[in-house]
This record gives structure tokens, C-alpha cells and sequence, in this order.
């Protein structure tokens, strides 16, 4: 199980060339790298987001809160005890995961509906308190990473290429992490759960327990990835980084794009998704503010009418497709 | 007071949850749909918002059916994930929407009575809100009438009850479907209509009241319009008390936290499901 | 006769305004095969979902082996070694045959082991040739297989097999009672939830009767054939 196929291999190479080639494609500053950057991480999210909700079915609408708790954990260190980001990060992860512990002692009993409701609502609760907070978040006006000279100890680059390879590498942790939980024994319990909850019990799966490390680890992540996002747009705001549809929405919906529950999904739906939300953007941007917002929910509602298991589903379907056409 | 208007845009939610199992995410922003139908009727026709409110109602009765027929009901059946990106996909589309056809401006009507306030012993009530609750309390129990007494209302809830044995009794679940939603979010415009008078209608007014409803629905129990009632009835209270105590941002906090606690502790709700 | 591994005393258990089970008792020694037998709706699902768990009852005590279970979560009963399937057979659908039963495994050995063990586990209800395939493809039959398994994959001390049989044909119900004598030879203690009559009396060294909740007789299967009230209770009405 462990081992891929040569052909898989191969694809896994061309890829990973694919990959290092991509941004000398771009100019090193432009708007175009950082598009990919962007889309890079936000498959990062995704697919941290992928753990909780695409192995155990737990659909979490309040992964903000986790993403925003990383993005100011690591800014508010730089900023009061000139901490380098980099421990930032470590810093935001723990704090990500023992939010995530705290919030799901309450919710693990709760599933479908109801475990989205409650996510949703501590989310909110997050950008309420980054609001109010005034005097530790800055509130609603925001907050700037302090600029320094760029080096690598801060996590500041002169080019946005170098940006990009900070990105990557987060996206082949976090990647690594989940296709690794996948196949671990925690993968196996998680798929147990969202297949049948009591019938895992039963057959000696602590669910409270695999559930709550799952969204330990996916929270953690999460945070860290807020962390690289802080130093990579230098300014951010409560309702940004805790936003419902700017992040925990997001996240959700590019992993459906793309396939919920694979490894590739995230991947494929962030290429997707983020580069078509900035080209609407920068389309109607011009016309009426909205549009490429209307755009985003109806590429949503699309995607779930037409293959709620995302592109990774459109692949099989179609060779079957292909398959029927040949016997007739 | 608040109270009844909260149970009235929150009975809409439940009843949708309670016939459909569905939790419809976008719900609010039904809410906000029905502020701007009375508000255009107030600006073009010169209506009153209390009276154009059976009109907002109507207008989004037959934009919910019709987003019934055509999104809903295909992911009846779905996995949780569809039911729950569905609604939410809804949600953006319809703020963006708005946003698109009525621009981002904050719009308020003005009404003779907008200022005027009622003395009722020591208590000073103003009247706008004596008005929406007293419509809200009207509709609430035009409702309850309807599902009580007609044939239509016994359907629905033999629906929401069990589908295959209403379908067995010839009735038609995709119908009863589509008039529950309807009915649901009309509900919640009307609602929006009613509060007109003391509050602004803008585009993003509905993610407001997205937190409050479901507060509502969850403290009264998912599915039950008594509970609806019951839970509006308290949040009105638990906001006004909260008032006196914490600053104003901090208000929606303490919803949060209370709407956390009973998930938690009671995700069934105070009155423990009605189904 | 041994001690007994699984002493139930005194259990009841209530839903809403329905006493699905009350005072219940029963005591079942280690090597035993017990039948539970009753009409539809007597309580022997809920008495098996109790007992592993899934039901916290409001009365008595749950012993295993010198332990109180009563108040333990289902996974901490799998631990102690009680495991029960499902009646309507509650596979994990999406997965293979193969891991459905290695996730049994789990509990006590790291993948690879449990793997191992899965198969032989495949190999012994007799249906290793499916390993591969998805539990969503599998037939009726085979599904309620792979729920054994399953079961046996946890290694329990004792199984609660909750209609096991009920789609099988004569033969293959024949092999399936062969293996659990032989699964009871190696130590493995057995409660069975069977219908087929012949097949609970050619199997079971005694029989507890269940009806309303209640437990109106316990015997061997000679003794009960011959009980007037479970006669009356049971027998006589599926008879006629």
C-alpha cells in the first residue's frame, strides 16, 4: 500500500518539475506569481481542512478562527518581542491546535448540521473578539507586519518568486501530513467514523478521541499557514483573516472543487478556484463591486449540483463515459 | 418586544429544518430580501412597510419556491456536505446579488410614526416596535392556524414526520417541500419588512441576523415553531440584558457564547426536539 | 461449570415512555454458546446495544470478567473484549472488505499486523476471495459476513452475533454454525439472536427467552422447547 506505481511515480516527477519550472514563467515581482502564491496556499487550507472534513465527514465552517489566531499570534510576536516569524509560526500552531481542542470538547458529540453551526459560530466569535479587542489586534482598521530588510530569518523576500518556495514547501507539508494521516491508523479510524460512527465504536474506536486529534492537527496547520499569510500580504484585518466567506468558506469550497477526502483535490481546486476569482476580479472589478463574489457562490452552487465529489470524480466518470461509447 | 419579531424571522429557518432536514444557511439573507421589497414599495408606491410586508411576503414565497424547485430539492437526498455548500453557495450569491441591484448604500424609509412612543404607565414604548411586534405576533399565529387546521398544514407535518408514510397517504412530499421553503423564507421577509421602520436595509444586513436566527432555532430546538418562539422570546431577552452589561460589540458576542453553550450542552434545545 | 465471564444483573432500560428492557439478568460462562430468542420487538437488540455501549441503562450492572461496564463508552467494551455486529449490518460501505476488517484490528496491532490478522480473519468466515471488492458491491449474505469478521478481528472474549444467519441458505448456515463451535473450542465465548429455530437449538447450550423487556425463561434447549409460558409467548405464535 505504502509503495506508488512507476506510473504514478512518473506522474509524481513530472509534476514536482512542473512545480520548480512554474515560476520562471512569471516575472519574479509580478501579479502573476503572486496569484500562484495565493493559490498555492490556499490549497495548503484546504487541504488542512481536507483532514477534519474529507477523512471523518466533520464539515467545519469556522477554520478562520484558526487561520486568524496564526496570522496575529506570529505579527503580534514580531511586532511586541521581535520574534522571528518563523517561531511565530511554531507559536501559532500550538495556539491553532489548542483552539481547536477547545472548541471541539464542546462539538465532538455533534455531526452534520449541527457541528457546521457551532464551527460557524466560534469563527464569528473569533472576529468579534479581533474586533473589539481593539487594544491587542489593532480592531477593524487592521494591522501591518513592520517591514525590515528583507532576509530569510524574518520571512521577508525582495522577490515574490522566493515567496512562492515557501509556499510550495508548505503545501507538500501539509500534503505529506495528510496523505501520511490517510494511511495511518488515525486515517483508517477517521474513515470508520464517517462511515459509521457507532459501528466504529463498537468495534473499539475511540471516535471523541480520533476526532479531536484530527482537529488538533488540522487547526494547528491551519494557524501555521495564517502565519505565512501574514508575512506574505503584510496587512490584514479581523474581518479578513476570521472572515466566513473569505477564508472558512473558501477553504471548504476549494477542496470540493477539487475532490473532498483526496490528496489531489485541494491542489487542483485552489489552480481553479483562486486564479478564476482574481480574473473576475480584474474583469468586473471595473463594473460593480460583488460580481466576482456572485461568481464565487455560483461556481459553488454549480459545483455541487453538477459532481459534489469535485474534479477528482470527473476523471472516473468520464472514462466510463468513454467506456459505454466503445461497446456501443 | 424584539423578541417576537426574532421568533417570527426564525420561525421561517425552522420550519425548513423541520419539514425539509435542511439547514438553510442563507436564510437571513431572505430577510434582507424582504427589507428591500419594502422598502422599493415605500419609495415607488408610497406603502407603508407594515403594509407592504404580506407583499414582500408573497414576492419571496414565489422566489422560494421557485429556488426550491430548482437548487433545494436536488440535494434533498445528498450527502450533509451538498445540503450544507448548497445553501451556503445560496447565501453569497443572493448578498452579491443584492449588492449588484442595490448598491451598497444603507436605505431607510421614514414613516410618521417613526419617533413616536406610546406611554403605557411608566414604560415608554415606541411605536415602531409595538408595530412589528404586533405584526410578527399577527403572522405568528396565522401560521399556527395554517398548520394547525388546514389540509395543507396537517400534510406538511405528517411530512416532516415521516415522508414515506405521507407519500403512502397520497401526499405529495416534493410538494409539501416547496411550500415549506416558501413559506419559510416568506415568513422571514415579512419579518424584514416589519423592522423596516427602525432599522436600515443594506445588502450584508442579513449575515446581522444569520446568528441571532439561528440562536433562535438552536435554543428553542431545531424543527419546532414553538421552540422558535420560545427561543426569540429569550434572545430578546438574554440582548436587552446583555445591554446593560457589556459594550455594544460585545453583544453579539454573548450570543455567540449562549449559541455554543446549547449545541454543546443541549443540541436539541430547551424544549428538547419536537422534530 | 467455570465462573461466568458476562453477569448481567437487574438491567433496565427505558426510552421515552417505552421500558424496552426491565430486570433484566442473565449470566453467561466462558466456552458457553447462548441463544437469546423472543418475538419481534422483545428487547434483544437493545439488550445487545446495551451491553456493548451504545445504551447506557438507567438500572443494574454490566460485569465482564470482574470489571463493571456500565458507563463505559463502546470502545473501552471492545478493549475489555465484548464486541457485538449489527442486525441490519452496519459496514463501513465506501471501504474494501479488507479494511472494514482490519479496522478492527486496530484496537490491539499496528497496521501491517492487523492486516494479517484481517485475512485470516477473511479466511475463517470463509469469504477471502471478496477481500478487495467494496462493501457497497456485496451481496446481502456476504455483508453480514464481513460484519463477523469484523468482530473477530477485535479478538474478543466474547461475541454478541445479532441475526449472523439470517440470509443464509442451509449449507451455508451449516458452515457458519460449524465455525462458531469451532471458534467456541478455542475459547471464544458466543450470544446468539437467531430466528432459524433449528438453527439456535443445534447450536446452543442453553437458551434465555426474552418478551416485553423481560426475561421469562433460561434453559437448555430441551427444557425451553417444553416451558408452557414460552410456549405460549413464542413458539406458539410464530407457529401459527
Amino acid at each position: 500500500m505504502s509503495g506508488l506505481s512507476p506510473r504514478q511515480w512518473t506522474g509524481l516527477a513530472l509534476l514536482a518539475a512542473l512545480a520548480i519550472a512554474l515560476p520562471f514563467a512569471f516575472e519574479p515581482r509580478g501579479y502573476g506569481i503572486r496569484i500562484l502564491c495565493l493559490a498555492l496556499l490556499f490549497a495548503a487550507m484546504a487541504q488542512a481542512w481536507n483532514i477534519v472534513a474529507g477523512l471523518a465527514n466533520q464539515i467545519s465552517l469556522g477554520h478562520a478562527a484558526f487561520f486568524g489566531i496564526g496570522a496575529y499570534t506570529s505579527t503580534l510576536l514580531l511586532i511586541h518581542f521581535g520574534i522571528t516569524p518563523w517561531l511565530g509560526m511554531f507559536a501559532a500552531a500550538i495556539l491553532g491546535g489548542a483552539a481547536a481542542l477547545l472548541i471541539s470538547l464542546p462539538t465532538m458529540r455533534l455531526r452534520g448540521h449541527y457541528f457546521a453551526l457551532a464551527t460557524l459560530a466560534f469563527g464569528e466569535v473569533m472576529r468579534v473578539i479581533g474586533n473589539s479587542w481593539g487594544g491587542l489586534t489593532g480592531g477593524p482598521v487592521g494591522i501591518s507586519v513592520p517591514f525590515a530588510q528583507p532576509s530569510l530569518a524574518l520571512m521577508q523576500f525582495r522577490e515574490t518568486r522566493s515567496s512562492y518556495w515557501l509556499m510550495l514547501a508548505a503545501l507538500v507539508v501539509v500534503t505529506l501530513v495528510f496523505v501520511a494521516i490517510k494511511r495511518s491508523r488515525l486515517g483508517y479510524r477517521l474513515r470508520a467514523i464517517k462511515e459509521n460512527a457507532d459501528a466504529a465504536e463498537v468495534i473499539g474506536v475511540d471516535t471523541t478521541r480520533t476526532k479531536i486529534i484530527a482537529a488538533v492537527i488540522s487547526g494547528a496547520l491551519t494557524a501555521a499557514l495564517g502565519t505565512l499569510y501574514a508575512q506574505f500580504q503584510f496587512f490584514f484585518d479581523p474581518d479578513t483573516v476570521f472572515g466566513v466567506a473569505s477564508v472558512s468558506v473558501r477553504m471548504a469550497m476549494i477542496a470540493i472543487v477539487g475532490g473532498i477526502g483526496t490528496a489531489a483535490g485541494p491542489i487542483l481546486g485552489a489552480l481553479f478556484v483562486i486564479p478564476l476569482e482574481e480574473f473576475a476580479n480584474q474583469v468586473f472589478s471595473a463594473q460593480a463591486a460583488g460580481l466576482s463574489q456572485l461568481v464565487f457562490g455560483l461556481l459553488l452552487i454549480l459545483v455541487i449540483l453538477i459532481e459534489p465529489r469535485g474534479f477528482m470524480a470527473i476523471g472516473p466518470r468520464l472514462q466510463r463515459l468513454l467506456r459505454k461509447g466503445d461497446r456501443r | 418586544m424584539i423578541g417576537g419579531v426574532y421568533a417570527v424571522i426564525s420561525i421561517g429557518l425552522t420550519l425548513v429544518f423541520g419539514v425539509m432536514g435542511i439547514v438553510n444557511f442563507a436564510q437571513a439573507e431572505f430577510l434582507m430580501l424582504g427589507m428591500f421589497v419594502a422598502y422599493y414599495a415605500w419609495a415607488w408606491l408610497g406603502l407603508d412597510p407594515l403594509l407592504a410586508a404580506p407583499l414582500a411576503f408573497v414576492v419571496v414565497f414565489l422566489l422560494g419556491a421557485a429556488i426550491q424547485r430548482v437548487l433545494i430539492r436536488r440535494v434533498l437526498k445528498a450527502p450533509e456536505v451538498a445540503q450544507i455548500f448548497l445553501t451556503v453557495g445560496l447565501l453569497i450569491v443572493l448578498e452579491n446579488a443584492a449588492l449588484l441591484m442595490f448598491g451598497s448604500g444603507f436605505r431607510s424609509v421614514s414613516t410618521p410614526y417613526q419617533t413616536s412612543s406610546l406611554q403605557l404607565g411608566p414604560l415608554f414604548i415606541s411605536v415602531p416596535y409595538l408595530a412589528a411586534f404586533a405584526m410578527s405576533v399577527a403572522s405568528g399565529l396565522a401560521l399556527w392556524l395554517f398548520l394547525k387546521s388546514s389540509w395543507f398544514g396537517r400534510a406538511m407535518r405528517a411530512t416532516a414526520q415521516d415522508p414515506m408514510a405521507a407519500r403512502l397517504m397520497g401526499i405529495d412530499a416534493d410538494r409539501m417541500h416547496m411550500l415549506a421553503f416558501a413559506l419559510g423564507v416568506g415568513l422571514t421577509a415579512f419579518g424584514g419588512a416589519v423592522i423596516l421602520p427602525y432599522l436600515t436595509a443594506s445588502p450584508t444586513v442579513g449575515t446581522q441576523f444569520a446568528v441571532l436566527m439561528f440562536t433562535v432555532v438552536v435554543l428553542g430546538g431545531l424543527g419546532s415553531v414553538a421552540g422558535a418562539v420560545v427561543g426569540g422570546l429569550a434572545v430578546g431577552i438574554i440582548q436587552s440584558l446583555s445591554a446593560l452589561v457589556f459594550p455594544i460589540q460585545l453583544q453579539n458576542l454573548v450570543l455567540f457564547v449562549v449559541f455554543i453553550a446549547v449545541l454543546a450542552f443541549r443540541p436539541k434545545g430547551m424544549l428538547g426536539a419536537a422534530r | 461449570m467455570t465462573a461466568a465471564l458476562l453477569e448481567v444483573s437487574g438491567v433496565g432500560k427505558r426510552f421515552g415512555g417505552l421500558q424496552a428492557l426491565s430486570d433484566v439478568s442473565l449470566s453467561v460462562a466462558a466456552g458457553e454458546i447462548v441463544g437469546l430468542i423472543g418475538p419481534n420487538g422483545a428487547g434483544k437488540t437493545t439488550l445487545f446495544s446495551t451491553l456493548v455501549g451504545l445504551h447506557r441503562p438507567e438500572s443494574g450492572s454490566i460485569w465482564l470478567g470482574g470489571r463493571d461496564l456500565v458507563g463505559l463508552k463502546p470502545h473501552r467494551i471492545a478493549a475489555a473484549g465484548m464486541v457485538k455486529t449489527f442486525q441490519n449490518v452496519a459496514l463501513f460501505l465506501d471501504s474494501s472488505v479488507l479494511d472494514n476488517v482490519l479496522t478492527g484490528g486496530l484496537m490491539r496491532h499496528s497496521i501491517p499486523a492487523a492486516r494479517d490478522l484481517a485475512r485470516r480473519c477473511l479466511e475463517r468466515v470463509g469469504i477471502d476471495s471478496i477481500a478487495d471488492k467494496l462493501a457497497r458491491d456485496l451481496s446481502f449474505p456476504e455483508r453480514a459476513r464481513v460484519e463477523v469478521a469484523r468482530a473477530l478481528c477485535t479478538e474478543p472474549r466474547i461475541l454478541l452475533l445479532d441475526e449472523a444467519m439470517a440470509a443464509l441458505n442451509h449449507a451455508e448456515m451449516d458452515a457458519f454454525m460449524a465455525l462458531l463451535r469451532q471458534l467456541r473450542e478455542e475459547g471464544l465465548t458466543l450470544v446468539v439472536v437467531e430466528h432459524h429455530m433449528r438453527a439456535i437449538m443445534a447450536l446452543c447450550d442453553r437458551l434465555v427467552v426474552l418478551n416485553f423487556g423481560q426475561m421469562i425463561a433460561t434453559g437448555t434447549p430441551e427444557q425451553i422447547a417444553r416451558d408452557p409460558a414460552v410456549v405460549e409467548a413464542y413458539l406458539g405464535r410464530s407457529a401459527a
